[in-house]
C-alpha cells in the first residue's frame, strides 16, 4: 500500500465516522484531486489488500472493517451513536476502534432470540454467550461477507 | 463469526458440521481491542501477518485453525 493509498484509506475512515456515510469514489477525488479514474483505481487497490470491501458489483465500500456502511443484524450502540458492524468479532472492535464503551445488540445465531453484551473498560460485561467462527483463519479473506 | 447463547444452541445451529473456532466473550472482547484500537489512528500502518498471528496466539487461539498462513 503506497502512501497515497494509505492516505485514501485513512479519509475514507475519517469520512465515514464523521458522517456515518459511505465515502464514494468522488468524495476521494476532490479531496485528493485526482482524476475519477484515479479514485476509483486506488478503491479497487484497497479492496484488494483488504483495507475495504466493496460490494459486490458496484464500486462502492461496503465494510471498512470493523464498520458496515450497509445496515446489518450486529447493532453497537458507541461514543453517542449508533453503528453497524459485521460480526460478532467486528462489534467489539467498533468499541476498540472508537476507544469507548458499549452496547452490542444482536441475536443467537441458533434460536434467534436477541442477545446484548455491553462493554465496559474494554471488557465483556455480560460474559456467558460463545464465540464461533466456522471459517478456519487462513480462509477469512476467501469470502470475507460469508466469514 | 457468531455470538450462541450455550452450546447447546452451537450444537444445534452446527448440525453435525464440525465445529470451528470457539471461544468465550471475553476472549473475542479482548481480541477485538488488541487488533483493532489503532484503526482510527492517523498514524495507521497495516499489521503484519506475524503481528496478528502474535496476538492470536497470545489469547489462546492457536493450532492449525487460527492459522493465518
Amino acid at each position: 500500500m503506497d502512501e497515497l493509498d494509505l492516505q485514501i484509506r485513512n479519509f475514507l475512515y475519517r469520512r465515514f465516522v464523521e458522517t456515518g456515510q459511505a465515502p464514494r469514489t468522488d468524495d476521494a477525488a476532490a479531496e485528493f484531486g485526482l482524476p475519477g479514474e484515479e479514485a476509483e483505481a486506488a478503491f479497487r487497490r484497497l479492496h484488494d489488500a483488504h483495507a475495504l470491501v466493496l460490494e459486490r458489483d458496484a464500486l462502492e465500500i461496503r465494510m471498512l472493517n470493523p464498520f458496515s456502511c450497509v445496515p446489518s443484524a450486529w447493532r453497537v450502540e458507541a461514543a453517542g451513536r449508533t453503528w453497524f458492524s459485521n460480526c460478532a468479532w467486528d462489534s467489539f472492535a467498533v468499541c476498540a476502534a472508537l476507544h469507548s464503551d458499549g452496547r452490542i445488540e444482536s441475536s443467537c445465531a441458533d434460536c434467534g432470540e436477541p442477545l446484548a453484551v455491553d462493554v465496559r473498560d474494554q471488557e465483556a460485561v455480560q460474559r456467558g454467550y460463545l464465540f464461533h467462527v466456522l471459517v478456519p483463519a487462513r480462509q477469512w479473506w476467501d469470502d470475507i461477507v460469508f466469514t | 463469526m457468531n455470538l450462541f447463547r450455550s452450546e447447546e444452541h452451537l450444537e444445534r445451529w452446527l448440525a453435525g458440521r464440525d465445529r470451528g473456532g470457539l471461544t468465550s466473550v471475553d476472549t473475542v472482547c479482548e481480541l477485538a481491542h488488541a487488533w483493532y484500537a489503532d484503526r482510527l489512528d492517523p498514524g495507521w500502518r497495516p499489521h503484519t501477518l506475524e503481528h496478528n498471528q502474535a496476538i492470536l496466539d497470545r489469547l489462546g487461539l492457536i493450532g492449525e485453525f487460527w492459522q493465518l498462513g
